[in-house]
């Protein structure tokens, strides 16, 4: 078997690789979105709750946490799938990062330009929509590759709980050949050329939406 | 005696000549002030004197020592040039006091009891004793000027070379600066200095060399230069320089 | 008293023991890790562009790659060299080379935002390289990056739960094997989330400490509530 055929069988798992990150892309983002939304409201309540959900999803690490959700909480009747499990674990971490990261965006929008929309008429939502947004998701976007490159380097924790991504695959055939520094190897590789794109296609985003005088730190 | 002896001094930038054979002396105790438009190619000779720029040919006289040949040891030989820049450049994490001994700890190799003197020592004379214990970030421009002439003075160099020391402050600090480096000329310290500021040049000065376009045009004492010289590059200088202030 | 509780007190010879082995791996790795980043990231600073090269990509890969991978390939794919490593050793050498690039990509960023002309200052000034790094480079650097770099440290923290993946016996491998005889899943990993917060609260206190104490004027770092 050449480093080729090893190369060809672990691309069947990288679909799933691909799948579960993008997936989790997209619950992170929503969680991230809802939670930063959530920290304009001035009830103090809301404010601790926020504050609480970032350090527990921030402190307790990822494995952890899909253990908990894929093998603690059928304890208590509730049933998910290893799929939704890995992406509903990767939403909720990810989430509270990126929640600071729209956060900490979303407070560099100029002050000056709020105060000239709301003498404007506009209203709140409005304000968000046409002022905020079109700018801390831009002034985001560095933050946002960093983490979804997290959630991409967090996706072999899926084969725990039995999806045949890519980590899934190099296992079995490494149990069946015990040939793992080919098989780890091509691991690497395969994973590096999913990030490279990744990366390379939020840079060709971020410069198609690039608007001058406004750039991520 | 000739201290910096400079012959033919050429310097490029991937092709672009940006210094195009100058020829010029310090002697001891002497003090120069280089002026011309900006972009002529000032800092890139004061830069190519003590090699933090490699100039591309010519020759540089240093203490009677051509120091362009290879095998030069250059750190010491910039520990025997003080440096003053534009900006200040001290360096952020040491208070004034620290910013001063670092270099004679190191590189002297003072111990740190008599650093703190000679720092000390150093700081009054330019009345920034008060000040020795903050760090750049508390200071003014007028101070952190002040306390860069001193950490290069502390380390008792041959000659001083000052790159822009004024422009980057408001009248007022200027001043300050101005009356320091005027004690220093008065003290016959050997200086290099480039300045687009004619207050500066004509209060510090034994002559004014006037570059353009990486050549020497003329060398003169501040008066003559400034109000005699009937080259028009020297006059529209002059005119431009005057109209800033 | 509650029969989960009865359990914990039973077993807590044995997770205190995998407590001991992850705060061992912890602290370990951050420092060689931290060592290492400093390491690397002279490296990117030197003239001879092969080697500024060869250290990009270094830090561009691990950094690209997880670090389950580097674990598996030490773990599983070693030995077919001869080469046979402990879990310990694997675990260290694996978490040092990820971390250090973490570390050196923070303190590049950081000189990236230094005023150079200082720099050029201390070149002036007659400094060796090695001495201009040492002496100013790497303390603003180092303080700039302290929320950074005691951010990685939490997160080695967390890291260190992979490494029951390659038979580390660490806190959480022993909690899962409590989960397997006890069957009590949910109580045991929550359990165990709740030790790696309290851990967590910890290294946050002593990062908030050190970073008043190695804040100067004009080298602040940003709050990062
Ligand atoms: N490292 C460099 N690489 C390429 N070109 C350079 C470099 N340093 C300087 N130059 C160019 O050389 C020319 C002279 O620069 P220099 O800084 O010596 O001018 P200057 O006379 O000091 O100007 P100023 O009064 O603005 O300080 C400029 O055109 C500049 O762009
Ligand atoms: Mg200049």
């Amino acid at each position: 078997m050449t480093f080729w055929n090893i190369l060809l069988i672990l691309v069947k798992g990288a679909g799933y690789t691909v799948l579960v990150t993008l997936a989790s892309i997209g619950a992170g983002l929503a969680v991230g979105l809802l939670l930063a939304v959530l920290s304009l409201v001035r009830w103090k309540t809301v404010r601790l709750l926020l504050a609480a959900y970032t350090y527990v999803f921030r402190s307790i690490p990822v494995l952890v946490l899909l253990f908990i959700v894929f093998f603690g909480l059928p304890g208590m009747g509730i049933r998910i799938p290893p799929f939704f499990s890995m992406v509903l674990c990767l939403g909720l971490v990810s989430g509270a990062y990126l929640a600071e990261i729209f956060r900490g965006a979303m407070a560099a929008v100029s002050r000056d330009e709020i105060t000239a929309a709301e003498a404007m008429g506009m209203k709140r939502v409005q304000i968000f929509l046409y002022v905020i947004w079109p700018q801390m998701f831009r002034m985001a976007v560095p933050g946002m590759t960093n983490e979804f490159t997290s959630i991409l380097k967090y996706t072999p924790f899926a084969y725990t709980v039995g999806i045949p991504e890519i980590m899934k695959e190099a296992m079995s055939l490494a149990a069946l050949t015990l040939r793992g520094l080919e098989i780890y190897l091509a691991v690497g590789i395969l994973y590096y050329l999913i990030y490279k794109v990744f990366v390379v296609s939020f840079e060709t985003l971020e410069k198609r939406f690039r608007i001058p005088g406004l750039a991520g730190e | 005696m000739a201290l910096i002896e400079v012959q033919d001094l050429v310097k490029r930038f991937d092709g672009k000549e940006v210094l195009k054979g100058v020829n010029v002396l310090l002697s001891e105790g002497q003090s120069k002030v280089v002026m011309g438009a900006s972009g002529c190619g000032k800092s890139t000779l004061l830069k190519c004197l003590n090699l933090l720029v490699a100039p591309t040919s010519g020759r540089i006289i240093f203490k009677g020592e051509d120091i362009t040949r290879p095998g030069v040891d250059i750190h010491r030989l910039r520990q025997d040039i003080g440096f003053v820049f534009q900006h200040f450049a001290l360096y952020t994490h040491l208070t004034v006091e620290e910013n001063i001994t670092l270099g004679l700890r190191k590189i002297r190799k003072m111990k740190t009891a008599a650093a703190r003197e000679k720092a000390a020592f150093e700081l009054e004379r330019v009345g920034m004793f008060e000040h020795r214990k903050k760090y750049p970030a508390h200071l003014s421009g007028g101070q952190k000027q002040r306390a860069a002439i001193v950490r290069a003075l502390a380390m008792d160099p041959a000659v001083l070379f000052l790159d822009e020391p004024t422009s980057a402050l408001d009248p007022q600090m200027s001043r300050e600066v101005v009356t320091v480096i005027n004690k220093l000329y008065l003290d016959n310290i050997t200086m290099f200095c480039v300045t687009h500021d004619p207050f500066l040049a004509k209060y510090i000065s034994d002559s004014i060399v006037f570059m353009h376009e990486g050549v020497i045009v003329a060398e003169d004492i501040a008066e003559r230069l400034f109000y005699e010289h009937d080259d028009p590059r020297i006059r529209q200088f002059y005119l431009s320089v005057i109209d800033h202030r | 008293m509650d029969a989960f509780l009865q359990d914990l007190i039973h077993y807590s010879p044995q997770i205190l023991a995998g407590l001991k082995n992850t705060l061992l791996l912890m602290a370990v790795m951050s420092i060689a890790g931290l060592a290492g980043g400093i390491g690397v990231f002279y490296l990117t600073l030197g003239k001879n562009r092969l080697l500024r090269w060869g250290t990009e990509r270094y830090i561009s890969f691990f950094i690209g790659t997880p670090l389950l991978v580097h674990l598996f390939l030490m773990y599983y794919g070693l030995p077919q060299l001869g080469i046979r490593l402990s879990a310990f050793a694997v675990a260290v050498i694996g978490f040092t080379l990820n971390v250090s690039a973490y570390n050196a990509r923070y303190l590049m960023t950081a000189y990236n935002g230094l005023d150079k002309t200082q720099i050029e200052a201390a070149r002036a000034q007659g400094f060796r390289f090695g001495q201009t790094f040492r002496l100013i480079i790497l303390p603003q650097t180092l303080r700039l990056s302290v929320p950074s770099l005691t951010n990685q440290v939490i997160q080695n923290l967390k890291d260190t739960s992979v490494a029951f993946l390659i038979q580390y016996p660490d806190f959480f491998a022993q909690m899962q094997e409590i989960a397997s005889t006890n069957f009590q899943f949910l109580k045991t990993y929550v359990a165990a989330g709740l030790v790696y917060l309290a851990l967590v609260s910890v290294i946050v206190a002593a990062a908030r400490r050190l970073e008043r104490k190695t804040a100067l004027p004009g080298l602040e770092t940003l709050d990062h509530a």
